[in-house]
């Protein structure tokens, strides 16, 4: 176990610094001058340049460069917004949370419905309810999100007006950030209305993480179902039938953890597809994240945040990968220790 | 009485055009306590019908019998439930590969314990679970796993072939079943190993009086252990005797070549010179011959081959031919 945990960290130690490559060559290949790329300090004046081109080592070469950008990122320094002019980190760290909250959910909400639905599926193979989930996976699948998210604001918020369609809670509460988690810091605060708050932040929560969580859910079903069937077709299946297990049994004891094992080696994969998806929609529902903050830099050309979130999120979907390869591990006895020539 | 008493057993393939007879009726009788072996080259249905028998085979196959008795009581008029009731009860099945027939993310320990009966535990839940445990250790003890402790605690790739194998006739016997069925439960071990299996099954079956169907394609090896052979050839009966009748006298051209084709020390046989074979090989599924399903490559084959023979009887040794050896010796 100590040697996974090693080997997990050391990809991750590689991963990053190749990431902060492709983020320093970034403000080479950017239009513009490199140096206020890299820090969004579009009005500094001729000596604060120079002050801050020996800060980042420009006189030495390429390598020495990279060094001290990496020093400035270890020290959370990653410029300041050519926008708002405000440091990156602070704008990346009010708004992180909110994504991080949407995604996890989102992901909670796919595997939680999408799994057991594919297993059923599995369970009741060439029968009408597996040909019916079939057809409502490749349906969901191919919504395109913009429109599922526009849709769904136009009936449920504005024809039934059962949600609120825009934001992450009503603008009549206030919370106290303490984790920058908002249901957590519900939670957390003393206010007289916390439960009226959560609730209120609950409701602003279900649409948007519906519309992420669908196109997952939908991979997550096909994915259980094809792995429930390969595990229901071994040998160690058939032994348990004629040990003389009912199906019920089989099914709960051996086949469901040794299908979820397969199915969660691609969880973590998907998460990727996942905040894509969550990017657009935190757009259309005004959420405050950082996928539409990083949209939005994209269409100011705010060459320094883009730098700065493909960082922060990338570095986001690699800890999700890794605590992911953590609870396959700990599912998996097989996965635990090094096999002898194998790996 | 007889144990098991099988007669005209086919197995049907289900498929778009016209449907495949993989077994076409084929006998089987076993006494209480007897050892029997099942012989036929790989692709001869050995597998599918002890399966049959057990009823793990999945929907694309279609079992049919004339009669299928088990101690007396007529299977075939039973609801499947029913029949699954008393099999699973009396009967147990060990497979080929027994690494891929334990579950490998659940410790040994577990799966042992879910396959012990409910009705040998008495008292409270929590007095059950501790019973579950002990008869989990005591079933590792007679199959001869001393170190239960560490044994329990493993999961399957962290134990070898043998153990695994040991392990899978250990929770066979956890129904004190009346019938064990080996399907090739050495294929892929080593000698010392087999070895150490066949005599773990035949302590069983002395001590315990177990019947044993042991499914094997090594005619040589079996010898040593059964009572008694039923020989199949591309899912049709062949041959069945006593070990010594099969061995010494086979009356079918097949088993004849069976015997011949394994060396013997006690045969002479001239340096270098060719084993006896037949000509050709198993005919595949889709293309089997009429009649006798030997007929193609038979060394005795004559016009009447396109029609099955009848089962002919000599002293309870039984021969599926039209022309069967018995005179050559004498």
């Amino acid at each position: 176990m100590l040697i996974f945990t090693l080997r997990r960290l050391s990809l991750f130690i590689f991963t990053i610094l190749l990431l902060t490559l492709l983020s320093f060559s970034l403000s080479f290949l950017f239009p513009g001058d490199q140096l206020i790329n890299l820090t969004g300090q579009l009005n500094a004046s001729p000596e604060q340049l120079a002050i801050l081109a020996n800060d980042y080592n420009q006189q030495f070469g390429l390598l020495s460069q990279y060094f001290s950008y990496l020093n400035h990122l270890f020290h959370g320094e990653m410029g300041y917004s050519m926008n708002s002019q405000l440091p990156i980190a602070t704008e990346v760290l009010n708004r992180l949370p909110a994504t991080i909250e949407l995604t996890c959910v989102a992901l909670l909400v796919a595997m939680f419905f999408g799994i057991p639905i594919g297993f059923c599926a599995a369970i009741y193979h060439r029968k009408l309810p597996d040909n019916l989930i079939l057809t409502v996976a490749m349906l969901g699948y191919s919504i395109p999100v913009f429109w599922l998210g526009i849709l769904a604001i136009l009936v449920f918020s504005i024809q039934l007006g059962w949600l609120p369609s825009a934001g992450q809670i009503s603008l009549l509460f206030e919370i106290e950030p303490v984790t920058g988690l908002q249901l957590i810091d519900i939670l957390l605060s003393d206010n007289e209305y916390k439960w009226q708050a959560f609730q209120d932040a609950t409701r602003h929560l279900i649409l948007p993480v519906i519309v992420v969580a669908l196109a997952p859910a939908t991979i997550f079903m096909r994915l259980a179902r094809t792995a429930m069937l390969e595990v229901l077709d071994t040998h160690y299946i058939k032994a348990a039938k004629a040990k003389g297990l009912t199906f019920s049994q089989i099914i709960y004891r051996h086949a469901m953890r040794n299908a979820f094992i397969k199915v969660i080696r691609d969880v973590g994969l998907q998460f990727a597809n996942l905040i894509t998806i969550a990017m657009v929609t935190e757009v259309i529902f005004s959420w405050p994240g950082i996928g539409r903050w990083l949209i939005e830099s994209i269409y100011q050309r705010d060459y320094t945040a883009i730098q700065g979130g493909l960082i922060v999120l990338s570095t986001f979907i690699f800890i999700v990968h890794i605590i992911i390869d953590f609870v396959y591990a700990a599912l998996n006895p097989l996965a635990r220790e090094p096999h002898h020539g194998a790996r | 009485m007889n144990l098991i008493d099988i007669r005209n057993l086919s197995i049907e393939l289900k498929t778009a055009s016209k449907p495949i007879f993989a077994v076409d009726r084929v006998n089987l009788t076993m006494k209480e306590g007897e050892v029997r072996g099942l012989v036929g080259e790989s692709g001869s249905g050995k597998s599918l019908l002890a399966q049959a028998i057990v009823g793990v085979l999945d929907e694309k196959w279609r079992v049919d019998a004339d009669r299928f008795h088990w101690r007396g009581n007529d299977l075939m008029r039973l609801s499947p439930a029913e029949r699954k009731a008393i099999i699973t009860k009396d009967v147990a099945m060990i497979f080929q590969e027994p690494m891929a027939c334990l579950d490998p993310t659940t410790s040994i320990g577990e799966q042992l314990e879910e396959a012990v009966d409910a009705e040998q535990l008495t008292g409270f839940f929590w007095q059950k679970r501790q019973q579950r445990k002990q008869a989990a250790i005591n079933l590792l003890h007679k199959v001869g796993i001393k170190q239960h402790e560490v044994c329990v605690k493993s999961f399957p790739h962290q134990l070898t072939d043998a153990l695994c194998q040991r392990v899978m006739i250990a929770m066979a016997l956890a129904r004190r079943p009346m019938l064990l069925i080996a399907d090739e439960p050495t294929a892929a071990m080593e000698s010392t190993n087999q070895g150490q299996i066949f005599r773990l099954l035949a302590s069983l079956n002395q001590l315990k009086n177990m019947s044993i169907l042991l499914i094997s394609h090594d005619l040589e090896n079996v010898t040593h252990w059964t009572n008694t052979i039923t020989v199949m050839y591309s899912g049709q009966f062949v041959e069945a005797g006593t070990t010594e009748q099969i061995f010494n006298q086979p009356y079918h051209p097949y088993t004849r070549a069976l015997v011949d084709s394994s060396p013997r020390a006690n045969r002479m046989i001239p340096n270098k010179s060719r084993l006896m074979t037949l000509p050709g090989s198993i005919p595949i599924l889709q293309h089997l011959p009429i009649g006798c399903r030997l007929g193609p490559r038979c060394p005795r084959a004559q016009q009447k081959c396109v029609h099955a023979p009848k089962i002919k009887n000599f002293h309870s040794h039984q021969v599926s031919c039209h022309f069967p050896l018995k005179d050559s010796y004498s």
